[in-house]
């Protein structure tokens, strides 16, 4: 039939989904942009499933018996440009598909926006079901649900993500596209993110983070909003959640709408409340651990045939308060405290909303500017983004009249980006861009770091191929970063001025084999190249909390990556089995850590402080991700997960400190059927274990650690939800319990488990309700 | 459409150009509450020269080392002692000994004299609540020695502050601000 052409497209997106559950539809309606005319005929294809559907006379298609999880869909159509989209089902989902008429007859398939570029490396991804999971959770927590992800922890309220072992200035996050910059380098600095702006949270390693610098050593975070609604009308989103913990309440809402009279426009408002009383560990609640977060965005965007622009302004604030036990004076306080079993009365038992010192006080603005066209297939994009972060830190004051902060940082950065994806030909697609960025820096209070400005250029090249079972990626990526900082010390009238030129190189290469359709091979070789932060340059002083003085060096030179992983990733026929398995193995050369200089301590007012020096070695991060899921009998799923990583320093031959230890978690889920009233419900049950850290720095070469690590323990957490319809409305209704029996234990890898327990019992309820409307 | 492109990229270019012509080498910002030097004055009860003898470290944390004194007394003697907080990387030099007497009730002086060194440090004076302060006190010396002492300064960040009679310089209710060891010499 000339009427019709089928082009079969089997574009996998890996996506590995716990909690499976078989029984959505997805429905959907094609329609021509230009005529408004529905499209009968347009041909669906659901990759991955082989299923295809042809479009009824009114537009429509509808596929049953779905399970949870991301797919791809290709429209085609022989009149129109082949459209492509993502879904996520964690429930039924209608969508809308706009098809633009072909300017050539029989096109090949053109596949816009970033994310067109064919299938990714190595990625992992956090959306529908497990996402909403993790609402009102921090943008950590939420991403530490997926393997290979855990959290370094600053006490219960500030986390920050560690991927396969590094954290902090060694992964990048990309907020809707912009690389975040803020001040990302110290332990207890939280990325200022709002996670409701996410539809989706993904890790990716490989290729792809080329696109974001050549500094991604630890890997990549995207933060992904859905895509601004494509056609008229409107809908919201309204999330309420209660946490009986803390008494922590949570709102968010969503209103997008596409305007009736002017359809080429489209907009988002987006808005987050969330306040948090103190924290109570199974025995005590912690004094001064409340916290207030307040988040706003705006998008809108405009789309023509060839041309959308989009402009996106994004608000964070958040106020923490910091456990008043854990401000340290000094050393022997710190050996004090860290001796006593359990915190001194004095700084337990209030339960408040109240947020005193200790505290942080953190703004991010965010403003981006996103401008695509094409001509004749190559998609062209200008990014323009400004982005200033304020963090303000309040210490316990010896003066109670005095207000203000005693650290006080503000860094104004501003980046352009401008990249061109040539048309896919013989199965080939690539992009290549330039970037700049500028930045200033500077801090009022106590010395942390200097003032400076930076100026980085850089540029990238990605290529990639497909065809049949093969895919193969490639990139190359290189940076040049000037950075001049500048400190005047009024007391001695010194004024000490430093430059530094750091010139780094990435470049990465993929390859995926399809041994049989269910089981894919990806082996992945990245290098990449960090220049050292100006923290670990030129930091000079007391942290507190640490009981260290500590010192950086201006003679560091940037850190070199040599990365190698495996993934195996098989997902049975009938979808009962998936599993995936990844190995990695990455080298870091000029690794730079902090290390203990015992026999030159400081001498100060406030007593000696062990003098810790930030020095570079050679180190390799070595681990294992695992997970499978069994559909074992039709309702009962199985998930189980296994993470471990091994860091060595190759010149003491002795362990790395801060390594996560070796996790273990299974889930079983329960999916009831669906009735007359309820929809999508299901109860899982998970069991965390976290193991103890034996591997860590041998006491001879400079003592490391104050305490040894706490012991592993093992936690229920319990999930259950459904969905049903009041009022014409759809809402969700869900109860989670975390840490259900109560225990009580402490992580390795939050600073205060030199001081308390982690968080007791916390029971989570959470109502959504969904609104839509098409005109 | 261009000219939205237009005038937004003159935008953004524009606070670039502002970014990097306006901003001038900043000037540190004064550390606040910064201490760097406590100074001990010794008047003796019946009478003679007053001796005064400090911990200084004028640069404050880090930079250089500081100089510590040797608290040189005379043997058999009973001194009155008072203590001077100050900051010196501030012009002129802030006196800090008030600061710590108005928040009487939230700080507290301990003495802690070696065994051997033939001192003994009494008669603190008070906060409103009638517990020990210590910015001034008695110390009263034996036969000639030499020893060490270490004072400490203890603040209660919590409020009420709690500050009770019998809490030890290890008290978990309050934490360091000060803690500086003299090397002493009663001859």
């Amino acid at each position: 039939m000339k009427f019709l052409f089928l082009s079969v497209c089997l574009i996998f997106i890996s996506s590995f989904s716990y909690g499976q559950d078989c029984t959505y539809r997805l429905t959907g309606h094609v329609h021509s942009t230009a005529t408004h005319e529905n499209l009968p005929f347009a041909t669906v294809v659901l990759s991955g499933l082989d299923r295809t559907i042809v479009t009824d006379f009114n537009g429509d298609f509808r596929f049953d018996g779905l399970c949870a999880g991301t797919y791809t869909i290709h429209i085609t159509h022989n009149n129109f440009d082949s459209a492509v989209r993502t879904v996520t089902l964690s429930r039924n989902v209608h969508i809308d598909v706009d098809l633009i008429p072909s300017t050539t007859v029989l096109s090949e398939v053109t596949i816009t926006g970033v994310r067109g570029l064919l299938s990714t490396g190595i990625k992992r991804e956090l959306s529908g079901t497990e996402l909403e999971e993790t609402r009102g959770a921090s943008l950590a927590e939420a991403l530490s649900k997926l393997s290979g992800v855990t959290m370094l922890q600053t006490g219960s309220t500030i986390s920050k993500p560690i991927i396969h072992g590094l954290h902090s200035n060694r992964i990048l996050t990309i907020n809707n596209g912009i690389r975040q910059e803020g001040q990302q380098w110290g332990n207890e600095h939280a990325p200022e993110i709002d996670p409701f702006i996410a539809n989706r949270l993904t890790v990716i390693k490989g290729v792809d983070e080329l696109r974001y610098g050549s500094d991604a050593i630890g890997g990549v975070i995207l933060v992904e909003p859905r895509n601004l609604r494509m056609t008229p009308g409107y809908n919201a989103e309204f999330n309420s959640i209660y946490f009986t913990n803390n008494r922590q309440y949570v709102t968010s809402a969503i209103w997008e709408q596409q305007l009736k009279k002017w359809p080429s426009f489209t907009y988002r408002l987006q808005g987050t409340f969330k306040k948090g009383a103190n924290i109570k560990t199974p025995e005590y609640r912690l004094n001064n651990t409340a916290l207030e977060e307040k988040n706003f965005s705006v998008t809108a965007g405009l789309r023509r045939e060839h041309f959308n622009t989009e402009v996106y302004y994004s608000l964070f604030n958040t106020q923490v308060g910091i456990f008043t036990g854990s401000h340290i004076g000094n050393l022997s306080d710190l050996l004090i405290a860290i001796e006593s079993p359990r915190p001194d009365p004095i700084y337990t038992g209030q339960n408040s909303y109240q947020i005193n010192r200790p505290s942080q006080d953190v703004t991010h603005h965010l403003l981006k500017w996103k401008t695509g066209f094409d001509v004749n297939n190559n998609n062209f994009n200008i990014v323009l983004a400004a982005q200033y972060n304020n963090r303000r830190e309040f210490d316990i004051v010896r003066n109670a009249e005095t207000r203000g902060a005693q650290i006080d940082l503000d860094i104004f950065t501003f980046s352009e980006e401008i990249n061109w994806e040539h048309p896919k030909k013989h199965n080939l697609n690539g992009v290549v861009g330039l970037v700049a960025m500028q930045q200033d820096n500077s801090y009022s209070g106590r010395y942390l770091v200097p003032n400076y400005r930076s100026y980085s250029y850089g540029g990238y090249f990605i290529e990639k191929w497909a065809k049949n079972k093969w895919d193969l990626q490639a990139g190359l990526r290189y940076d040049t970063k000037e950075i001049n900082t500048n400190r005047l010390q009024s007391a001695s009238g010194i004024f000490s001025s430093y430059e530094f030129d750091f010139s780094t190189l990435a470049s990465s290469f993929n390859a995926g084999y399809k041994i049989v359709p269910e089981w894919k091979v990806n082996s992945n070789i990245s290098f990449s190249t960090r220049a050292p932060h100006v923290n670990e340059l030129l930091t000079n002083g007391i942290h507190h909390g640490a009981g260290t003085y500590e010192v950086g060096d201006i003679n560091l030179k940037p850190e070199k990556s040599f990365n190698v992983s495996v993934n195996n990733n098989y997902i049975s026929r009938n979808n009962k089995v998936a599993a995936e398995l990844t190995l990695y193995r990455n080298a870091i050369d000029n690794f730079i850590y902090q290390q203990p200089k015992p026999d030159e301590p400081v001498l100060t007012i406030r007593g000696a402080f062990p003098k810790i020096v930030y020095q570079s070695t050679d180190a390799v991060l070595s681990g294992m991700d695992a997970s499978a899921r069994f559909n074992i009998l039709q309702p009962l799923t199985l998930t189980s997960r296994y993470s471990m990583v091994r860091g060595r320093n190759r010149l003491t031959n002795d362990w790395l400190i801060g390594m996560p230890t070796d996790r273990i978690s299974n889930e079983i889920t329960y999916l009831f059927s669906n009735t007359k009233r309820f929809t999508n419900s299901y109860l899982s049950v998970e069991l965390q274990h976290a193991l103890e850290q034996t591997r860590v720095p041998d006491e001879k070469n400079g003592r490391q650690d104050y305490k040894l690590p706490p012991a592993g323990y093992t936690i229920l957490n319990a999930d259950v939800s459904t969905s049903f319809k009041m009022g014409g409305l759809p809402f969700t209704l869900a109860l989670s319990g975390r840490n259900l029996l109560n225990k009580s234990y402490r992580e390795y890898l939050n600073s205060f488990r030199y001081f308390t327990d982690e968080m007791g019992r916390n029971l989570i309820l959470r109502l959504k309700i969904g609104l839509e409307h098409v005109y | 459409m261009k000219l939205h492109f237009l005038k937004f990229s003159l935008l953004i270019l524009g606070s670039i150009v502002l970014l990097s012509s306006c901003k001038k080498d900043r000037d540190e910002e004064n550390e606040e509450e910064v201490i760097t030097t406590m100074q001990l004055t010794f008047v003796p009860v019946s009478g003679g020269a007053t001796l005064t003898f400090q911990f200084d470290d004028p640069d404050g944390p880090g930079g250089n080392n500081p100089t510590i004194d040797q608290i040189a007394l005379a043997a058999n003697t009973t001194y009155n002692v008072s203590l001077q907080l100050l900051n010196k990387t501030v012009s002129p030099v802030e006196n800090i000994t008030a600061e710590v007497a108005a928040e009487a009730a939230s700080h507290r002086f301990y003495y802690q004299p070696s065994a051997g060194s033939n001192i003994t440090v009494t008669n603190f004076n008070n906060d409103a609540a009638g517990i020990p302060l210590g910015l001034t006190s008695t110390w009263a010396t034996g036969s000639a020695a030499t020893g060490t002492i270490k004072i400490t300064l203890r603040h209660y960040p919590g409020n009420p502050p709690n500050k009770a009679a019998d809490d030890t310089v290890t008290s978990s209710k309050s934490s360091t601000d000060i803690e500086v060891d003299f090397n002493t010499r009663v001859q």
